[in-house]
């Protein structure tokens, strides 16, 4: 008799423990998906809404004009070179977009981004802070994230108008762009990030992308000094130089 | 003119950026190279800097006279070479290299770095890929 109900009562336990695990899942950091290590971007899939060409940004008629007069001075001449040539970084979105990889750090409360390109670093606060209601304007923002079942969902406000939306520096946004990241393992070392942005000032509606990064476990972030031995120039009215001098 | 450079129209432009790894637009444009044009350089390394944000070879190029002429190409970062095949020691001072390149626009000696092929007849790619069909090359 007492045999038959500590049988049951494990089977109750166990049965229990099965039904309370998934609903567990999205809480304990052990049963969260392992997005650490060094990814980078896969080649041709950059930032694509879905199959076929990349989605162009939406513009409203003030930012329109803005690109409008930027490919009227490419045209004369002007801009054929991005700041980037003098070692500026891109900021956001673009520093997510790089040739280069990037590595996950998971601490308690934070993930970090170590951005090789331009030796760039973002700060994912997952401490349950909220936004400042005033953010200093940065170029890549300030970032607050949670998981949502099996993804790390970022939400990032706070840009410099003075970085570029992209595809090219004639895309321009405004101090109001809002980005959400939403980062998932598709496959054990592949993970999908989708990324939409909303800007009340320059688009008429939220442009979204998918890139596909390959993690990379031997690989380690390297240095990346970009004033080392930098012989590309981009002047005032953005036109290309190159120094020669060895 | 640029004496001693075999300078070809590819005529397949698309064909040629679609195999440009886009690291280097990364940091800048192409607007300051001619990439309708292929130019096959001859000659003696007499640096090669492995430094950030790009590799640069410099190329001591004879001319029609006989006389060296420095070229200097720039070619990706030793971040994305090194995990691609490539080392500081790929290139030594001396050593005798046939390197492609687009050309600078202009007269200046410089361009961008599409391939280069070693004393022992190997070919070393950024992408550390197979050469292009020889039916490309000049």
């Amino acid at each position: 008799m007492r045999r038959s109900v500590r049988r049951i009562t494990g089977l109750l336990t166990v049965s229990m423990l099965a039904v309370v695990a998934p609903a567990m899942a999205a809480d304990t950091p052990g049963s969260r998906p392992d997005l650490s290590g060094v990814w980078e971007v896969t080649m041709g899939v950059r930032t694509r809404p879905g199959p076929g060409m990349p989605e162009q940004p939406s513009l409203t008629p003030e930012y329109a004009q803005k690109l409008a007069g930027f490919k009227a001075a490419q045209a004369r001449g002007d801009y054929q070179e991005t700041p980037q040539a003098n070692c500026v970084p891109p900021g956001m979105p673009g520093i997510m977009n790089q040739p280069y990889p990037m590595e996950l750090l998971f601490t308690p409360g934070k993930v970090t981004i170590v951005i090789e390109a331009y030796s760039q670093t973002r700060r994912i606060f997952m401490d349950g802070r909220k936004h400042p209601d005033d953010p200093d304007l940065t170029y890549n923002g300030h970032s607050i994230g949670h998981w949502d079942g099996d993804t790390l969902v970022v939400d990032s406000v706070g840009f410099t108008p003075d970085t570029a939306l992209g595809p090219s520096q004639g895309y321009r946004h405004s101090d109001q762009m809002h980005i959400v990241e939403r980062f998932r393992l598709t496959a054990p070392d592949i993970m999908e990030v989708v990324t939409t942005i909303d800007d009340p000032k320059a688009l008429t509606k939220p442009m979204t992308a998918t890139k596909v990064l390959r993690r990379h476990p031997d690989w380690d972030i390297a240095e990346y000094i970009c004033e080392q031995n930098n012989r590309n120039l981009s002047d005032d009215k953005g036109k290309a130089g190159i120094i020669l001098n060895h | 003119m640029k004496p001693n450079a075999t300078r070809i129209r590819t005529g397949a432009l698309w064909l040629t950026l679609a195999a440009l790894p886009t690291a280097v637009l990364a940091h800048h444009s192409y607007a300051m190279f001619d990439m309708s044009q292929t130019v096959t350089l001859q000659g003696t390394i007499r640096d090669f800097q492995w430094t950030n944000p790009h590799s640069w070879i410099w190329i001591d190029v004879p001319n029609a006279q006989g006389t060296a002429e420095q070229w200097g190409i720039e070619g990706m970062s030793p971040n994305y070479l090194a995990r691609r095949g490539w080392s500081k020691h790929t290139l030594k001072p001396g050593d005798k290299v046939s390197v492609l390149i687009h050309p600078l626009k202009g007269s200046e000696r410089g361009g961008s770095f599409l391939s280069v092929t070693l004393a022992d007849g190997s070919v070393m790619r950024q992408s550390g890929g197979p050469p292009p069909p020889a039916s490309s090359a000049p």
